[in-house]
Parts: structure tokens; C-alpha cells; sequence
């Protein structure tokens, strides 16, 4: 939530939100309230509010709680799907250590954070510092096109990237052309390959969102502060640690988050190009909780790897915004 | 000051790095033009008629039809909740609000994956997997914390003594509602439809999950089906990629700002 809220604040335009509207649970009553004497009428309201609120609640209750509770409950036990549950104990989790196939996945997830998070960021962020500060006419058009693959369909992006690197596809064309024709190959079709070509297609999917949050929150740095640097003597390098980095580290907090919890959730593009293949050379544990669950169940199995990628996402989350908080 | 060396190297550089985005979507509306079905590049020969033969090979027209249903009567469906929630919340109060709000909030944070299975069973005992109530019903419920939380924020903003003077004029919360609130908020709603059209259209994972019976599945599901055939023609899987492409990026041309901004404030539904 916290996440929402800092990057409202950077792109004031939309809803233009109060920076404290979202503050966590305990809102901060406008102070209409207070001058409003008459109780009853008050709660009157509330309770109406609980109306309004009602058909949305029952709804995500049915939908969201209590799937959350039962995945919970489920991940303790064996379950096939149709004969009776036996009891599991932690086994589902300790699956995690003992599992050649998910301690894979788990060791993929870290090589994926590198190409779906920490390489967009950092991009994003040198070329959101190199650009941003120039009035750069027809910016919008660089924008709307370093956007772009935020809104592709995800199934559409798979069939992008399976043509890229097919066997007669462009970049083998390209490594040929420059005479490298030894290293071409079928790149989603080999072992040791497949796994850094869907990375690189996750950087290629995150980067633009990166980019262009830090080169809207680079717009609200003031100039003063550029000056001032300047007249300091600073050189780019410096600029950038001592203004540019400090004043986005909102940004950079919203940032690190979508790009971590999209980095241990792939499953899109992974399940449509390789299906985690060939072997298991690209398994992800939401492509281990989806072969679980629904390809020769294992049901509980599978709940446990959901229930550990929630509790790794809350944890992420919160520590990102934590840190970007820290010294305020 | 800016000099003409710093501009020069400024628009270099955005535009190398605009090839390099560019560059995978373009060679694929190249092959969907092109008259090779092993997908190799051939702009001297465009094969327009790719497109219509995508269309029926791949069996468009139906999945299309799925695709509309579950997306409009979602996303209506999610307007209108996340309107009465987010109204509730930032207007009205709630009883139990110090409770409610971080229980909704909840749902933003929790990724789909701890959710979906356990969900698949429930949706099964109900019949209602393979059917567009299922898919749509989760949809809807995975969407609501979102909603709630965006338009409670969207709400607060109305300086309060507007809602005042309509409580004065004697209003209902109801038509205070219609008459001042949402006419106010329009630009914010405007960006949750966009921004709740583009989540359902683009929706694999879901629907994947739900509804395994072709006649209900939406395009995205229709696409991997294509693409999952042996022998594929190359050329028609880009053109049918290109095709399911069309409405999101059709609303993004025209509509640019408010995806941008709405995705780097919301991007975190999950």
C-alpha cells in the first residue's frame, strides 16, 4: 500500500490523492468530522457506509479470503485432488530444501531477480538520469514507445520473443551476419541458454517501467538543488549520487517492488515459450505450483509454494519500503 | 544551459534505446505481413490476407466473443464496486473500519498464486469452472481490493465542503454520490476502467486456470492454443499475436497519460 502511495505522490496529476490518504490503516479524518456535533447521524453514516461496502466485501471474502485460508490449511496436508487428505505436517515445505526440481526453481527465481529487477532498475535509472533533465522535444513519443511493453498482452510478448530467438529467427541472422555464425542456435531450445534469453525478455519488459517512473519523479527534483551542485563543482557522477538518487528514492522503493514481486511470480512467458524446459532448465516455482496442482495433483504441495511466494512477496514489499523510509 | 553536443547524444541515446524496445514488436508485425510460414522476413511480398487466415485458423471469432464478455461485464462490474466501496471508505466511514481497510488492503499484497488453487477447487464444487460466471466472479474478487483502495483515494480528494453543502441541500449519501462525487471523479474512473479493461484482456494465468473448456476461453488462451500447435505457421501466429494486440494498444494510442500514470500509481494488482 505504501508503494501506491509514494508513487501518487510522484505523479501528483491523476487523482491527485493526499500523500496521507493512504498512510496506513488508521485514516486521518478530514476535520468535517469533528466540527459535527451530531453523533447519531455520524454513525448513521457508517453504518451505511458498511452498506455500500457490503456487496464488494462478500465478494472478496468468497474470492480472495477464503481461498487464502483454505491454501493455508491445504498446504498441511497430501491431497490429490479427489481422494481424502492425509495429514502432511511441514513436509510441503520442506520440499523447498529437499526438492531437486523446486530448490531449482528457487535457485532460477535469484537468477531471474537479476534480469527482471536489479538490471531494469539500474537501466532505468541511468538513462532516466541522463535524459530527464533536458527538455527534450517529442519526449512523449520516446515515453509512449519505452512504455509500450507494459500494456502487450503477456501471451502476445511469448510469441514475440519465441521468434526472436528461434533457430532461423532475427538474432541468430544477426550473429551470422557478423560472423558468428558457431554461436547461433535454437536459444529457447537449449539447456544453458534458455534461461538468460527469457531473462533478457524480462528485462526488455521491465525496463521501460522503470525508466520512465524515475524520469517522472526526476522531474520533481528541484533545479536549485542541480545548481547548487554545480556551483559546488560536482561533476555528473557526483550530481547523480548527491541529488538525483537521493530525490528518487521513492521512486526507486515502488520500482524495486514491482520488479521483485514480478521476478519470483514469472510464469507468462515462461509457461507459453519453454514450459520450463527443455528438462527443467527454466522452472520457476509458479510453473512448480502449476504442474502441482493440476497435472497429477499434488495439491498441497502446490498451496505450499503459493503460501510461501505470499509470505516472500509481503516480506519484500515491506522491507523495500521500509529501507526507502529509514532515514527520513 | 544545454549544449548542442548534450542534445545530440540525448536523442541518440533515447532513440537507441526506443530501437531496442521497438525492435522485437516491429519484426513481429513484419512476419505477420510476410508470406514465408517459416516466419523468415519478406516485406517485398506483404501477405495481407495473413490476418484473415489467422483468424479462422486459429479460431478467433469465439474466442473473441469469450473475451468480450468476461472483460465488459467485468470491468463493469468492478467499476461499479469499486465506486460503492471506495465512496464507503472515503466518504461515508465504515463500522469496523479500523478492521475492514487493512483486510482490503490485504488483497493488493497477496499475490494470485497463494490464491488460485485452493480457488480452482471452490469454482469446481460450484460448477463453476469453465463457465463465464467463474472466470468473471474472480476477475471481479481479485479486482475489488484495487478498486476500493484507488477510489477511496480518488474520493478524498473532494474538498469536504462540497459534500457539506450537498448534506445541507438535504441529499441522500446516494445522490450526493451521483450529483457530486462521481461527476468529480470522473478522471480517476476514466483510468480504472483503462487500466481494469487492460488487466482482464491481458489475463493469462487466471484463465488459464479456470476455464479449460475452448468455447470459454478468452483470446490470450486462444493464442497459446495457436501457438502450441504442431507445425504452426510462423507468419499466422504473428499475425494472430498482432490481432489479440489491437484493442489494448489501440486505448493506449489515444490514451497514453492515463495508462502511464495509472500504472506506475497501481501497478501492483496481483
Amino acid at each position: 500500500m505504501a508503494t501506491l502511495n509514494e508513487s501518487r505522490a510522484s505523479e501528483a496529476a491523476t487523482v491527485a490523492a493526499p500523500a496521507t490518504a493512504t498512510a496506513g490503516g488508521e485514516s486521518v479524518h478530514p476535520p468535517r468530522r469533528a466540527n459535527h456535533p451530531r453523533r447519531s447521524s455520524r454513525r448513521r453514516r457508517r453504518w451505511l457506509g458498511l452498506a455500500y461496502l457490503a456487496p464488494a466485501l462478500l465478494i472478496y471474502a468468497c474470492v480472495v479470503l477464503l481461498p487464502a485460508g483454505q491454501g493455508v490449511n491445504l498446504s498441511f496436508y497430501h491431497w490429490d485432488g479427489i481422494t481424502a487428505a492425509t495429514w502432511a505436517g511441514v513436509e510441503n515445505y520442506t520440499d523447498f530444501f529437499t526438492d531437486p526440481t523446486l530448490r531449482q526453481a528457487v535457485g532460477h527465481t535469484l537468477f531471474f531477480i537479476v534480469f527482471f529487477s536489479f538490471l531494469p532498475v539500474v537501466l532505468g535509472m541511468t538513462s532516466a538520469a541522463l535524459t530527464a533533465r533536458k527538455d527534450t522535444r517529442g519526449a512523449g513519443v520516446y515515453r509512449w514507445i519505452i512504455f509500450l511493453p507494459q500494456v502487450l498482452t503477456p501471451a502476445v510478448v511469448a510469441v514475440v520473443w519465441k521468434q526472436i530467438y528461434a533457430p532461423d529467427g532475427p538474432l541468430n541472422s544477426v550473429l551470422t551476419a557478423f560472423g558468428l555464425g558457431g554461436l547461433t542456435r535454437g536459444w529457447l531450445g537449449d539447456f544453458t541458454w534458455a534461461l538468460p534469453a527469457l531473462g533478457l525478455a524480462g528485462t526488455w519488459g521491465a525496463f521501460g517501467l522503470c525508466m520512465v517512473l524515475f524520469a517522472a519523479g526526476a522531474q520533481n527534483i528541484p533545479n536549485e538543488l542541480y545548481d547548487a551542485a554545480r556551483m559546488d563543482g560536482a561533476g555528473p557522477l557526483r550530481e547523480f549520487f548527491t541529488v538525483t538518487l537521493p530525490g528518487l528514492r521513492g521512486q526507486l522503493a515502488v520500482a524495486l517492488t514491482l520488479t521483485l514481486l514480478g521476478a519470483i511470480r514469472v510464469f507468462d512467458i515462461v509457461w507459453l515459450t519453454t514450459k520450463g524446459g527443455p528438462g527443467t532448465s527454466t522452472i520457476t516455482p509458479t510453473v512448480v505450483l502449476y504442474k502441482r496442482a493440476f497435472s497429477n495433483p499434488d495439491v498441497g504441495a502446490a498451496c505450499a509454494i503459493g503460501v510461501v511466494l505470499a509470505v516472500v512477496a509481503l516480506i519484500v514489499s515491506l522491507a523495500v519500503v521500509k529501507l526507502s523510509e529509514s532515514d527520513d | 544551459m544545454i549544449s548542442t553536443r548534450e542534445k545530440v547524444f540525448n536523442y541518440a541515446f533515447l532513440t537507441l534505446l526506443a530501437a531496442a524496445v521497438l525492435f522485437p514488436v516491429i519484426w513481429t508485425l513484419g512476419i505477420a505481413v510476410s508470406p514465408e510460414i517459416t516466419g523468415s522476413l519478406d516485406l517485398g511480398h506483404m501477405q495481407w490476407s495473413n490476418f484473415t487466415e489467422a483468424w479462422q485458423q486459429a479460431g478467433l471469432t469465439q474466442y473473441l466473443k469469450s473475451s468480450l464478455i468476461i472483460t465488459g461485464t467485468a470491468v463493469a462490474i468492478s467499476t461499479a464496486l469499486a465506486i460503492l466501496s471506495g465512496y464507503a471508505f472515503g466518504v461515508l466511514g465504515v463500522v469496523g473500519e479500523k478492521l475492514l481497510f487493512p483486510l482490503m488492503l490485504f488483497g493488493i499484497m497477496i499475490p494470485l498464486e497463494a490464491i488460485v488453487v485452493p480457488m480452482y477447487y471452490d469454482f469446481q464444487s460450484q460448477g463453476l469452472t469453465d463457465t463465464y460466471q467463474g472466470i468473471i466472479l474472480a476477475h471481479v474478487g481479485t479486482g475489488v481490493s484495487f478498486g476500493a483502495f484507488w477510489m477511496r483515494a480518488a474520493f478524498r480528494t473532494v474538498p469536504s465542503s462540497i459534500g457539506e453543502s450537498a448534506q445541507v441541500d438535504g441529499a441522500g449519501t446516494w445522490s450526493a454520490l451521483w450529483r457530486i462525487y462521481l461527476p468529480i471523479s470522473r478522471p480517476a474512473i476514466v483510468t480504472f476502467v483503462l487500466l481494469n479493461f487492460m488487466w482482464t484482456w491481458n489475463d493469462y494465468f487466471l484463465s488459464l486456470i479456470l476455464v479449460s473448456d475452448p468455447a470459454h476461453q478468452p483470446m490470450t488462451l486462444g493464442l497459446g492454443a495457436f501457438s502450441g500447435r504442431y507445425l504452426v505457421h510462423v507468419n499466422l501466429l504473428a499475425a494472430a499475436a498482432v490481432l489479440i494486440s489491437v484493442p489494448v494498444v489501440g486505448l493506449y494510442v489515444f490514451c497514453q497519460r492515463q495508462f502511464i500514470r495509472g500504472m506506475l500509481s497501481g501497478a501492483v494488482k496481483g
